[in-house]
Parts: structure tokens; sequence; C-alpha cells
């Protein structure tokens, strides 16, 4: 019991935070009445979120799923503020570039979100905050199949669904 | 959704069809199809026999044609036939025109308001009667009855299996572009006809996969979030899921009897390959490599799976029996192989090969990995797959407008063709001899 009592005291200071947005500044008096505050937040939390962030994207080199140096300094924003927001759940998409194969590129895109939660877990973020997606080649960012259209559509995007 | 093809009642034209086995060169070769005939005293008008009897002839035609290894001749009014004369063509003239083979035929009013349809063909250098066929069908069925008259002519100057001009193709009817594509199931007669849509767009799809007789059809969905194998059965047009799992399960394949989908299932950053009856139960997990183990397609006999595997570190075809045991790769070439799928008549594998800077060609090797040739000339073409007589690959081409088409070609060479299809398509499959 006494381990998600304390969760639950976590959840409500850091809902009460997220309900002041966008001034973003941490209030110091009594939290806010509560009134459904992630129903009326989540586009406010979005910006805050890629605020903070810097981005709510990654991008992986070739076949790989091999997270870079730059890919772990966003995984690093991105998870300070989920742990600041357990409240918050995320879809991690993956997705391969048109120039993969149908099949293989949903099991990349897959490898991708998946290397994404292992390293926002690692970072401390709860698991249950976490879930993942595949979009293979589908649902191309950015068309054409040049390296650099390509380049753009191996990504990873963390997506607040809640 | 689809209506499930009418049975077509075979009749007997006094003597049993006889197919010669003699396979001939894959060179194109010249038939004659002079006018389907009628009876004197048939009805003229639309819908009746002698029009029918018009628009077989043509589809039989294009049927042939389609096939890039026969080229007919006809059909042209001038060359009618009477009732009687299409058991007795007049070989010198067509051997004259250079035609190896005749194709004669008719179509009858029967007094139960459905038509008899016969067809023969003839060796003109021999004179000789190589096969016959006939069917009772209804009015709404002579296509089928003409399909199987192409097949007869086919059979007859390659030696390949009958009936392979009345199956069906799936494929994936894409419109739209980037984030905002919509992707639906289609099927169609492999004329291009009967264009029917299984899905309605509201969720993305991927890799429609038609039962052998194309009763079932498997497929990717995304419905209700992560993406997962559904079956369709189009007696009942009934779906479920193929396996109850909250992760992803794609790549789905029928084995050659219908009996059982080989699949990809995800776990994590690890996808292996499973097998599963079509019609539930258990899976069994065929592959257990820490790395991307997908595509997988049944030999014809069964007994072994060709997929591809990254377990190298890049995509290469492997082959193992069907129980797991006994992998081997196949594939040694530079760049990436994928998307294997083993013909119907066992003889080869096709695959999609990505060769860095030059992009993606379909090609086929034997099943121990020699004879390697690839067959388009690209500069995107992927997921390939066999037509029923193991003698050309449908495939997916990228234009370069960034657009997806189907096409086929011939695996002895040739030029690859447009299928046309009605909006931009993607990831065919064709279906096996349907009876």
């Amino acid at each position: 019991m006494r381990p998600s009592l304390i969760f639950i005291a976590l959840a409500l200071v850091a809902t009460a935070a997220s309900a002041q947005l966008p001034g973003l500044r941490k209030r110091t008096g009594p939290p806010a009445i509560q009134q459904a505050p992630l129903l009326v937040g989540i586009d406010a939390l979005r910006a805050d979120f890629l605020a903070r962030s810097g981005a709510d994207k990654v991008y992986f080199g070739g076949d790989a799923a091999v997270l870079t140096p730059q890919a772990q300094a966003t995984l690093q924003a991105q998870a300070a503020w989920l742990r600041q927001h357990p409240e918050v759940v995320v879809r991690i998409e993956g997705y391969a570039d048109s120039s993969d194969t149908r099949d293989h590129a949903l099991a990349v895109g897959a490898r991708r979100a998946e290397e994404v939660r292992s390293y926002l877990v690692l970072l401390g973020v709860p698991a249950v905050q976490l879930t993942t997606l595949s979009w293979g080649k589908e649902k191309t960012a950015v068309l054409g199949s040049a390296p650099a259209a390509l380049a753009l559509n191996r990504r990873a995007v963390t997506v607040l669904v809640r | 959704m689809i209506a499930r093809l009418a049975s077509l009642f075979p009749i007997s034209l006094a003597f049993l069809a006889v197919a010669p086995a003699a396979a001939q060169e894959p060179s194109a070769v010249v038939i004659a199809v002079p006018p389907l005939t009628t009876p004197d005293g048939s009805d003229r008008g639309a819908g009746g026999p002698a029009a029918i009897a018009w628009q077989a002839t043509q589809l039989i035609a294009s049927d042939l044609r389609s096939t890039s290894e026969l080229v007919p001749v006809g059909p042209n009014q001038k060359d009618y036939y009477s009732y009687p004369e299409v058991t007795a063509p007049t070989f010198s003239k067509w051997r004259n025109q250079g035609a190896k083979y005749v194709l004669t035929g008719f179509v009858r009013a029967n007094s139960d308001g459905r038509f008899a349809v016969g067809c023969y063909v003839y060796d003109v250098s021999r004179g000789r009667e190589l096969g016959r066929i006939g069917f009772a069908v209804n009015a709404d069925d002579w296509r089928r009855a003409a399909h199987k008259c192409s097949g007869l002519a086919y059979t007859a100057a390659t030696g390949a299996q009958a009936g392979i001009f009345d199956t069906q193709i799936a494929y994936v009817a894409e419109s739209g572009a980037g984030m905002d594509k919509t992707k639906r199931i289609a099927v169609m007669d492999s004329d291009g006809t009967n264009q029917h849509f299984v899905t309605v767009g509201d969720s993305l799809v991927l890799t429609p996969r038609l039962s052998p007789k194309a009763g079932h059809l498997a497929y990717v969905s995304y419905v209700g979030g992560q993406p997962h194998i559904r079956v369709v059965d189009f007696d009942t047009n009934q779906q479920r899921p193929l396996v109850p799992t909250g992760g992803m399960t794609f790549a789905p394949r029928y084995s050659a009897d219908g009996t059982r989908i080989v699949f990809s299932m995800q776990q994590g950053s690890n996808t292996d390959i499973f097998v599963v009856g079509a019609d539930g139960g258990l899976p069994q997990r065929l592959t257990a490599s820490p790395g991307v183990d997908t595509s997988a397609s049944f030999a014809p006999d069964g007994n072994q799976i060709v997929f591809e595997s990254d377990r190298s570190g890049a995509q290469q075809l492997y082959v193992m029996n069907a129980d797991g045991t006994g992998q081997r790769r196949i594939s040694f070439g530079g760049g990436w192989y994928a998307d294997p799928v083993w013909s119907p008549d066992g003889q080869w594998i096709a695959f999609t090969r990505r060769i860095p800077g030059v992009g993606t060609r379909v090609g086929i090797m034997k099943p121990d990995g020699t004879g390697e040739r690839l067959l388009s000339d690209g500069p995107a073409d992927e997921s390939p797959d066999w037509a029923p007589s193991s003698r050309e690959i449908i495939f997916e081409r990228t234009g370069v407008d960034g657009r997806p088409a189907l096409a086929r070609i011939a695996i002895s060479g040739g030029e690859a063709r447009r299928v046309v299809t009605p909006q931009d398509g993607s990831d065919p499959d064709w279906s096996g001899v349907i009876d």
C-alpha cells in the first residue's frame, strides 16, 4: 500500500504544476482545485513537453536502431520531463524510411521505438508511462527518395496520449 | 464485400480434355483466336449468345496476350466459323499466317437459361486437336468459362498448369500521400475486373495475402492501435485476429494447401517467425535469433520455409525446415535481400534486392541460392509475388513521382508491364488456381 500512496501524492503535485500552464513556473502555494486537469491540459502539456525537451523526436542512421549522442541528449530531456509528469502516458512511435521493405520496416520501427523506451526506463521513467507502436515505412513525414528525406523519416516520435 | 465465385459446371464435349505436357520454349508463340461461334438462329441481341461469344473471344485473346509468351491473332469477324466448322478449322489458312495453334469454340443458349461454352485447341502444323473443354454457366459467369478456355490454350502451348487465368489478385489501393495516405485492401479478378474493397479505409492496412483458393484473406490492420494480422472469411464475411496477442503480428502468408499461416511476431526489439493453423490454435515458434526474422513463405510441399533475417547484420535469405530446424543462409550477394516468396512450382524463390546507390529490384534464385537473376530494372521495385503459372511475377513499382503501381514481368525476361488498377496500388498478392 505504501508505495502506491506515495505515487498518488506525487501525481497530485505534478498535476497541480501542470494545471497552471502555460505559466510553467512552479507554484509554492497550495495546489489548485482539482478539476480534471488532464482533460483540459493535454495540448498545453504537449507544448510544455516540446518546449522543455527541445524535441519530441529522435533520428537514426541507416538500418540502425542505435541512439546517437544527440538522440540521447533529447531523450534525457524527455525523461526529466516525464519523471516530473508521472500522470502522463506517452506512445513512442517508431518509423523506417521508404527504402526499406514493408515487413522489415515494421520490425525496424518497433526496434527503434523499443530502443527509445528502454533508454527512457534506464533514465528512471516508470515503464507504465511508456507504450510503443511501429509505423514501419508508412506515414512518411518527408516525401521523396533523396538521402536527406530518408534520414528525416528514420525516427522515433514521443507522443503524449494522456 | 466479396461474393464467392459461383461454381462452373463442366460439360462433356465427347472427348476428355487432353493437355500435352510437352513444354515449349518460352519464346513468343502465335496462336490464332477466331471468334467463338453460335449455332444458326441464335439470339444476336445484347446479352445473347452471339454477343457473349464475341466478348468471350476478346477476353481469351486478352488473357493470352497478357502472358507475354503467346501472341494471339484476332479476333477478326472475317475469320468467323460456322457452328459445325468449330471442330474442323482450316489449318492451311492459319499456317500461312504463322500461327502455331488455333483456338476455336462456341457459345450456345441452353433451354434452362444458361449458356454452354466450349473451346478446342489445335496444333496447326500437325492438324491435330490438343484439347477441349466445356462448361454450362449462368449468364453472369461467362468470363470464368472464357478464362478456362484461355487456360486450355496456354497449357497446350506451354505445358503450364491450367486455370491460371481464373484467379484473383489482392493488393492495397492507395490514395493521398505522406501522413494523409489512405489505404484499403482491394481484391480483383486477375484480368482486372470485379474490383472489390475488403476494408473501408478507416484504419491503415498492409500486406493482404489470399489463401490459395482465394476463400480467405489474411492482412495487417492498425484497427485498435497495434498492427496485427486479421483473417477474413469471404464465405461468411466474418473477420477475426489471427492470434490473440497485444503485440505486433505481421507478414502473414498461407501454406500452399491453405491449412497453415506463417507470420512474424515482435517482442521488444526482437522479431521471430511463428506458424499457426489457418483456423486457429496455438502458435508454434520457428525462429529464435536476436534479430528480425520475417517475410516467411512456405515451399509448395509445405516441408520448407524461406524467410529473411538480419541476424548477420544485413537482411539475407534463409531456408529452414517447416519445424524451424536446419536454418541455412542461401543469399550472399551485396546489399540486402528481402521479401522472399517460393514459386508455386517449387523451382524458384522471388525476392526484393536492395542495392546501395542503385535502388531496389525484384529477382529470382533457386532454393539452394544458385542461379540468381534480377528481373526488373527499378529504380524502386519490391514486394514480388508469383503468378499461379510460376512463369511471371507481380510486384510493386514506385514511380519517380513516389506513387506506387502494380506491374508484372515474365521470369524468362522482357519488359515489366503495368497492371492497371483504379487507384495507386501496392503489396500485390496473386492467388493460386481456384479450381
